[in-house]
C-alpha cells in the first residue's frame, strides 16, 4: 500500500474577479517509507497540496488517501498518523525550544517520560543545545525555524509533512536538519517535502514531482529530470566567446560577463581545446537539478505563453 | 487519542499557553487587571462626588468585565497563532481534536483572568460582603459567561485572514459585551424606554445574575418576566449553548 494516493486533486479559490485554480487534477503516489520532495514555482500548487493532504483544506474535486484512509471523509483517522511544518510557521515566543518539543508530544499523548528523551534527543541531533533554555523570542530566526522543524520530527509521525522546512536557515543548520530529515526516513517515517533550495531535494530525495500552475509536469529520480533536459554536462566561461559561437553546441545563459553551457559529453574535448587556444577560463560539471528545472519549468511556461 | 489524553492534551495547552507566560511575565495580570479598575476608580472618584452608591455594583462589573475579557484574548490569541504563527494549524494536522484545542486556549485564557477576578472578588467582599452561596452562584455566572465569551472569540477568530482586522472586530465586540451594557452601574439608571436594548446583550444576564446573587438591589426596574433569576440563568445557559453549538458547528477549525 502506498502511504500517499492522490487522484484527480483539484482546488479551484475564488478570487476577487477570479477563479484560481491551484490544483488541476494531480495524480500522486508516494511509497511508504520514501522521501518525496515536491518541487515548483511560487503560486505552482505545493502548499496547496500539502494543506489537502495534511487535512488543512478540503479539495474542489478529486480523491486523497492516507495509508488507505479517505483523508477528505475520514480526517480524524488521517490525523492520528501525521504531523505538519507548516511554511513560515513561528513558534510561541515564551516557551524555550526544548518546552516547544516537550509539551507538543505530550499534547499529542506521548507519556511525559517519553517526550522528554525525546526532546533531550532532538535537541542534541538538531544542536539546539546552546540556547535550548532561552526563551524562542531571543531566538534568530533560522533558531527558531529550527526548533518548529525539531518540534514536528521529533513527533517520529508516520507521515510527516514539510513545507520549505530549512527557510531562512544558514548551510550548517540545513545539513543538520537535512541529517534529522534522513534518520526519521530510516526509522520507517515517509516524508513530503516541498523546498525551494534544488540542491535539498537533490540531498534529500529519492524521487520528486514538479509542479506548474497545478499539474504534475514531472515525476521521478533527480537523475531521471537531470537526464531528461538531455544535456548532461554544464560548461562555464569567463569570456573569450559570444553567446552566438556557443549557442550551436547546446543552451547558453549569461550571467556578468559569464557564460554557461548546458551540452552533451562529445562536444566537452572540442570545447576545451578552443578555451585553451584563446586562453579562457572554463569550468566543467554535470547539469544541477536547478538547472534541470529551470529548464522543464521554462518550456512549459513557454508553450503556456 | 483517548479522551483522557484529549482532556491531558487540553490541561497542557492551558499550561504552556496560559500558566507559563503568566509565571514569566506577571506583568499580563496587572494587564488584565488595570482597564476595569480604571472603571472603577473613575466610578468611585463620580460616586463620592455626585453621592451615589454604585462602588458595589462597579465591582461587580469589573469582576464581570474580567471574565468577558477572556473572550477577546480568545478572539486574539486564536486569531494570533493563526495567522501570524500558523500554529493552529500544526494542531490540526494533528491527533488533537479542535474541541481540546479550543478548551485548552480557553482555560489558558482563564488563567490569565482568574488572578484580577480573585482580587475583585475580595474588593466586593469588602465593599459589599457576601456569604458562600452567594459565592457559589457568582462563580456558575462567572464560568458560563467565560464559556460564553470564549466560544465566541474562537468562533469569530476563524472567520479572518487579517490580524489588523481582528484587533478591531475583537476591541467592537467586547466593548459592546462589557462596557455599554448594564454591568458596571444598575440597569435602571437606563431610561425606561431604552432598557429593552440592555437585554440584546447576553452579557446583561450576567450582570442581573452577579447582582441578585450577592443581594445587590436591583430595584423594580427590570420588566415583568425578565425580573427572575432563573430566567436570566436561562437565557445566559442559551446563549451559551448556542455559541458552544456554532463554535463546534461554524467556526473554520482547518483553512
Amino acid at each position: 500500500m502506498d502511504a500517499l494516493e492522490a487522484r484527480g486533486l483539484a482546488k479551484v479559490y475564488q478570487g476577487h474577479d477570479r477563479e484560481v485554480r491551484a490544483l488541476d487534477g494531480v495524480d500522486l503516489t508516494v511509497a511508504k517509507g520514501r522521501l518525496f520532495a515536491f518541487l515548483g514555482r511560487n503560486g505552482a500548487g505545493k502548499t496547496t497540496f500539502i494543506k489537502i493532504a495534511a487535512t488543512l483544506l478540503r479539495p474542489t474535486a478529486g480523491e486523497i488517501f492516507l495509508f488507505g484512509d479517505d483523508v477528505i471523509r475520514e480526517p480524524r483517522k488521517a490525523r492520528e498518523r501525521i504531523a505538519m511544518v507548516p511554511q513560515e510557521g513561528r513558534p510561541w515566543y515564551h516557551l524555550t525550544p526544548r518546552e516547544h518539543i516537550y509539551e507538543y508530544l505530550c499534547v499529542r499523548g506521548v507519556s511525559s517520560a517519553t517526550a522528554k528523551a525525546r526532546a533531550d534527543e532532538m535537541v542534541e541531533a538538531m544542536a539546539l543545545g546552546p540556547f535550548s533554555q532561552e526563551p524562542s523570542f531571543r531566538l534568530s530566526g533560522g533558531q527558531q525555524q529550527r526548533t518548529l522543524v525539531a518540534m514536528i520530527l521529533a513527533t517520529e509521525a508516520p507521515f510527516l509533512f514539510l513545507d520549505e522546512p530549512t527557510l531562512g536557515m544558514d548551510p550548517f543548520a540545513r545539513r543538520q536538519v537535512w541529517e534529522v530529515i534522513r534518520k526519521a526516513v530510516q526509522k520507517g517515517s515517509t516524508v513530503l517535502l516541498t523546498t525551494h533550495y534544488l540542491d535539498e531535494a537533490e540531498q534529500l530525495s529519492e524521487e520528486l514531482a514538479v509542479v506548474e500552475a497545478g499539474k504534475i509536469l514531472y515525476r521521478g529520480s533527480p537523475d531521471a529530470l537531470r537526464a531528461r533536459v538531455g544535456r548532461e554536462v554544464r560548461l562555464q566561461f569567463s569570456g573569450g566567446f559570444t553567446p552566438a559561437e556557443l549557442a550551436g553546441y547546446g543552451k547558453v545563459s549569461s550571467d556578468r560577463g559569464r557564460l554557461t553551457l548546458l551540452t552533451g559529453r562529445a562536444v566537452v574535448g572540442e570545447l576545451t581545446q578552443l578555451a585553451l587556444a584563446r586562453g579562457v577560463e572554463m569550468t566543467i560539471g554535470p547539469v544541477t537539478l536547478e538547472e534541470a528545472f529551470l529548464e522543464l519549468v521554462g518550456r512549459s511556461i513557454e508553450e503556456e505563453e | 487519542m483517548t479522551a483522557y489524553t484529549q482532556m491531558r492534551a487540553a490541561a497542557r495547552i492551558c499550561y504552556f499557553n496560559g500558566l507559563l507566560p503568566l509565571w514569566r511575565s506577571p506583568i499580563l495580570v496587572m494587564a488584565v487587571f488595570l482597564t476595569p479598575f480604571s472603571f472603577l476608580f473613575f466610578l468611585f472618584v463620580i460616586e463620592r462626588s455626585a453621592g451615589g452608591d454604585l462602588l458595589a455594583t462597579g465591582v461587580v462589573g469589573g469582576v464581570l468585565f474580567t471574565i468577558l475579557f477572556t473572550g477577546n484574548g480568545m478572539l486574539n490569541d486564536c486569531a494570533y497563532l493563526r495567522l501570524e504563527r500558523q500554529l493552529q494549524q500544526v494542531f490540526v494536522a494533528s491527533p488533537v481534536r479542535s474541541f481540546t484545542y479550543v478548551l485548552g486556549m480557553a482555560l489558558s485564557e482563564l488563567a490569565f483572568a482568574i488572578p484580577a477576578t480573585v482580587l475583585f472578588l475580595g474588593i466586593l467582599d469588602l465593599v459589599h460582603p457576601y456569604g458562600l452561596g452567594a459565592l457559589a452562584v457568582l462563580v456558575a455566572v462567572l464560568l458560563l459567561t467565560w464559556l460564553m465569551a470564549t466560544t465566541l472569540g474562537f468562533l469569530i477568530s476563524t472567520f479572518f485572514r487579517q490580524q489588523r482586522e481582528i484587533w478591531a472586530i475583537a476591541t467592537l465586540i467586547f466593548s459592546v459585551l462589557s462596557i455599554i451594557p448594564p454591568l458596571f452601574y444598575p440597569i435602571a439608571e437606563i431610561p425606561q424606554g431604552y432598557r429593552w436594548a440592555a437585554f440584546l446583550s447576553p452579557s446583561t444576564y450576567s450582570g442581573q445574575l452577579a447582582e441578585w446573587a450577592v443581594g445587590l438591589d436591583r430595584g423594580s426596574v427590570t420588566p415583568g418576566w425578565l425580573a427572575a433569576p432563573g430566567v436570566d440563568f436561562g437565557i445566559l445557559l442559551a446563549v451559551t449553548l448556542l455559541f458552544s453549538v456554532a463554535a463546534a458547528f461554524l467556526a473554520r477549525w482547518r483553512e
